[in-house]
This record gives structure tokens, C-alpha cells and sequence, in this order.
């Protein structure tokens, strides 16, 4: 009796010596979702993979949902990191507050995400945007001249619009055709498709649209096949969508003050280089070349030294 | 119960039954594009279908083309024809090609297997004794067997009708409008009431659908069969 008392004593001194060796150096397990499409899971993928490369265990979560199933995981805890738009995600809890300026989103979501899930950081943001882009083929854009939103008033019955179906409804969209740029609502010839989507792309490359709602990083602008041009917005209407990592203040709190540190000094040097033409090129990788979400994040981290 | 009262509440609203987004101009669309299709079907279907259930032949290769067709979801046909339908017209190529030729391809298969069936389910006795009598192979298939299979025809007829009308939804994803328009832009808008009203719409059309098909089968069993059944109770 006593002999196998003292074994087991033994033995859960050990456990617990072990386990204390290598608890201070191990990270914690994080968990990374994302929004559904494909830029939001590589984006969320490159976040992944950098943090692997240091040391962390990743459980991805990617292509949830909509920002309506993400946004709850984030604030329940289900996930503890995602790629954020500014605007967007700004605008998911106040559709008041986005404006084209990205500190001022990036602050004003800041405080809100404060009080959501027991917190929640907005990290530093990527130079480049997504956003919604007005966008006509070249042939029509120098038939009647235009180069920028202001530029429709004046041939708006002319044309057929391509616009998602939330955008009467939508300030964004609706609204700022409406009060900036005078496009009366619904417009003569209306086609509902859903904004950058592949429907929509096809129906403005195959000349059933003339002009479509796109996201700007959306890979058919930037192909060569078609000769598309994306209308300057010129009354700055849309929101400044620069991408952010949000992350729950609860995690955070499991690394060591050096190892938070580090941490956001990973996802910095990720965020640093996603410009817009960046996220076009990523976006051209998944959706003309068909390559996958991972391997098109570790091309993109392996070409810039970010992962070994 | 709220969600239950705000759909009933948006489909009462006066503006619901007016205008080119009220119910009588979508379920006039939903039903223009569900009938050519079902239609066009037919006229694919039931001739093949005929065919193979009077002469036996081809049978299993026709059988299994139509459960692949079962297998392959409408909405890929949708993205598969959208950029050739484009193509051959920028007007029609959009919304009315791709959700025609999908519901057609929808259709195919279950009036294909309900009128081999159909004729399959028919008394070979009898066939043999209009055989006998010296009929004709094609006097035989319309004179003898269409009619006693009319009710397994009738019923591959009832099930795609019922199978299109539910999923002729899909149309507008590529902009077409129909009773679909309510389920997609109810998403998209995030407005609980009106995706559910166009739920319910759908779900009533095609139940609508099911029993008026269910009283055309009963009326066409042919009278014979129907006092030969009762005599045999």
C-alpha cells in the first residue's frame, strides 16, 4: 500500500514538473476563423500560418460565414482572431459611424469591440482596402466618358445596372448613388446580382450589365482579357475597408508580456503588405489559377520572408 | 411567434400585391419559367421514356443517365451555362437561359422514369393479346399501353412539376425574378419577414402543385380500370 502510494506520488510529481518545464515556453492554442469568402480565408490563412511558423498551435475555423456568424463567434469566444474590414465591420454595429478615413474607422471600431466579449483589439491595419467599386467595361466608360461616379447623372437611363439586392436598402448603395451622384432609384434598367460575385462579373464581361458592383480587389479587374475600369469615387462615399486582425482580449492575456508583443508583431508584418494590388494578385491565385487558400498563403509569406 | 406575425404582417401589406416586386408579377415570372421547362421536358422525356418501357431496350443505360442527372445540383448548371448563355445573348443569356435550362434538366429525369415505369407496370398479358389481334407495335404503345400507364406518367409529370417550382428559386441568383427573388433578397437585406413569406409562397405553390396533379392522376385512370378494381373488392 504505501509502496504504490509513494509511485503514484512519484508519478504525479513528475506530470506536474514536466508539465511545468514546458508550460512556459509553449504558446497557447489559437483559433482563426473567417468570413466566407475567398479573401477573407486567405487573409485569415496567412495570419495561421505565420503564427504556426513561430510556434503556435492554429485551429482554424475558415469560411464561416457572413460577418452575422462571425461576429458573434468572435464575441462567444468560438474564435479568438479574424480578419476584420474596417468599414464593414464599423458598420455591422453602427451604420453610422464609417467614413473614407481608416484610423478614424479603425478607432471608432476599437471602442466598440471594447465592450464586446469581454474585449476584443483591433490590430494594425493593411495599406490596402476591399471595397465596393462601381465598375463598366472600357468600351463604355470612353463611349460616355466616364471616369468618375459623377459622371453617370448625365447617361444613367443608358445604361442597365448591375447592383446586390440589399442595395436599395443599403446606404451605401442605394443611398450614395442617390444623394451623391444623382442616380434616381431604382435605376431604368435594373438586373439584381449579388455584389462580387462571380454572376455579376460574367454579366458585365458578357455585356448584360454596363455597369456592375464589384469589390475592388475582385480578380476580373485586373485581368487583361477583359478591359475593365473602375469609376473613381469621387464624393468618397464608400467607406475606407483596410483589413485589420481583430483578436479577443482573453487570449491575449494567456501570452507572456513579451510574447504579446512578438505576437502582434507577426500579424504587423503580415498586414504591412497587403496592398491592394496584393489582394488582387491573392485573389488572382484563388480565382483564375485555382489554387488553393494554403498554398497561395505560403507562396505569398514564403516570396516575402515572412515563413521559412 | 414574432417571426411568425412579421412574415404574416409583410405578406398582408397592401404594397405586397402591387407593382413589378408584388406577389401576382413574381408568382406570373415563377410560373413562366416553370412551365416551358417542365414542357420542354416532356417533350424530351416522354418519348424516350415511352420508347424504352414498350421495347424493353436501353433501359438500364437510360435509367442510369437520368440518376446522374438527379445528381448534379441545378445550381452548378447555373454557373456551367451562364458564360456560353452570355455569349450567344447578352439579353436573354443573364437570367432566362441558364434557370430555363436548368429546371429542363431537372425535369428530365423523373418524368423519364415515371413513364418507363409506367409502362412497364402494364399486364403484359394484354399487350400480347393486342399483339394477337394483329395491332400494330405503334398502335399498340398509343392505343394500348399509354393509357394504362397514364397514371405513372402522370405521376413522373406531378413530381418534376412539383420538383421545378420549388427549385425554379434559383433563377434569382442570376437575376431572374419569380417567388425566388423574396428568399434571395431576404438574405441578402437580412429581412427575416420577407424571406420567410417567400418561403412560405413557394412551399404553398408547390404543394398546390402536388394536389392538382393528385386529382388530373385520379381522373385519368381510364374507366375500365377503375370498375375492374372495384369489382375485384
Amino acid at each position: 500500500m504505501r509502496l504504490s502510494r509513494t509511485l503514484a506520488l512519484g508519478a504525479s510529481l513528475l506530470v506536474l514538473v514536466s508539465a511545468c518545464a514546458t508550460g512556459g515556453s509553449s504558446k497557447p492554442t489559437i483559433k482563426i476563423g473567417s468570413d466566407g469568402f475567398y479573401e477573407s480565408q486567405i487573409v485569415a490563412e496567412l495570419y495561421a500560418q505565420v503564427l504556426e511558423n513561430a510556434g503556435y498551435k492554429v485551429e482554424r475555423s475558415l469560411g464561416l460565414g457572413a460577418r452575422k456568424v462571425t461576429s458573434p463567434a468572435i464575441e462567444s469566444g468560438q474564435i479568438d482572431l479574424k480578419p476584420e474590414y474596417l468599414g464593414s465591420g464599423l458598420g455591422y454595429y453602427d451604420k453610422t459611424r464609417p467614413s473614407g478615413d481608416p484610423a478614424a474607422n479603425a478607432t471608432a471600431l476599437g471602442e466598440i469591440l471594447k465592450a464586446k466579449g469581454g474585449g476584443i483589439s483591433v490590430l494594425a491595419w493593411s495599406p490596402g482596402e476591399d471595397t465596393n467599386a462601381f465598375v463598366v467595361r472600357k468600351e463604355t466608360a470612353e463611349l460616355y466618358k466616364l471616369a468618375r461616379m459623377s459622371d453617370l447623372a448625365a447617361v444613367q437611363d443608358k445604361l442597365t445596372w448591375g447592383l446586390p439586392p440589399e442595395c436599395e436598402t443599403n446606404a451605401l448603395c442605394a443611398g450614395a448613388l442617390k444623394d451623391a451622384y444623382q442616380i434616381s432609384w431604382p435605376p431604368r434598367s435594373l438586373k439584381l446580382l449579388g455584389a462580387c460575385g462571380s454572376e455579376i462579373a460574367a454579366a458585365l464581361e458578357g455585356k448584360a450589365v454596363d455597369i456592375g458592383e464589384l469589390c475592388s480587389t475582385q480578380p476580373i479587374i485586373g485581368s487583361s482579357r477583359v478591359g475593365l475600369v473602375a469609376l473613381a469615387d469621387d464624393k468618397a462615399t464608400q467607406p475606407a475597408e483596410n483589413i485589420a486582425p481583430i483578436v479577443r482580449a482573453d487570449f491575449l492575456a494567456k501570452l507572456s508580456a513579451a510574447d504579446r508583443t512578438a505576437f502582434g508583431a507577426l500579424l504587423d508584418a503580415v498586414s504591412a503588405k497587403l496592398t491592394t494590388e496584393a489582394l488582387v494578385q491573392l485573389g488572382v491565385a484563388h480565382e483564375v489559377d485555382k489554387q488553393d487558400v494554403a498554398d497561395i498563403a505560403r507562396a505569398f509569406l514564403k516570396d516575402l520572408g515572412l515563413i521559412k | 411567434m414574432d417571426t411568425l406575425a412579421a412574415m404574416l404582417a409583410w405578406l398582408a401589406a397592401a404594397e405586397r400585391w402591387q407593382g413589378a416586386d408584388g406577389i401576382p408579377v413574381r408568382l406570373a415570372e415563377h410560373l413562366a419559367i416553370a412551365l416551358p421547362s417542365v414542357l420542354a421536358a416532356a417533350l424530351v422525356a416522354l418519348p424516350a421514356g415511352a420508347w424504352i418501357g414498350h421495347t424493353g431496350r436501353h433501359a438500364t443505360v437510360a435509367i442510369n443517365v437520368a440518376g446522374l442527372g438527379r445528381a448534379i445540383p441545378s445550381y452548378a448548371v447555373l454557373a456551367i451555362v451562364l458564360p456560353i448563355s452570355l455569349r450567344l445573348s447578352p439579353e436573354w443569356g443573364l437570367s432566362v437561359i441558364p434557370t430555363f435550362t436548368a429546371m429542363t434538366l431537372l425535369a428530365i429525369p423523373p418524368i423519364l422514369v415515371g413513364t418507363y415505369a409506367g409502362l412497364r407496370g402494364v399486364d403484359p398479358e394484354v399487350v400480347e393479346a393486342a399483339r394477337g389481334l394483329g395491332l400494330t407495335e405503334r398502335q399498340i404503345l398509343l392505343g394500348v399501353e399509354l393509357p394504362l400507364a397514364l397514371a405513372g406518367l402522370a405521376g413522373g409529370l406531378r413530381t418534376a412539376s412539383v420538383q421545378v417550382v420549388a427549385t425554379a428559386t434559383l433563377g434569382a441568383v442570376v437575376a431572374y425574378g419569380g417567388l425566388g427573388r423574396y428568399i434571395i433578397d431576404g438574405i441578402a437585406r437580412n429581412e427575416d419577414d420577407r424571406l420567410l413569406g417567400g418561403v412560405l409562397l413557394v412551399a404553398g405553390l408547390a404543394i398546390l402543385v402536388e394536389l392538382a396533379f393528385a386529382l388530373v392522376q385520379r381522373a385519368l385512370v381510364p374507366r375500365g380500370l377503375r370498375a375492374a378494381r372495384v369489382r375485384a373488392r
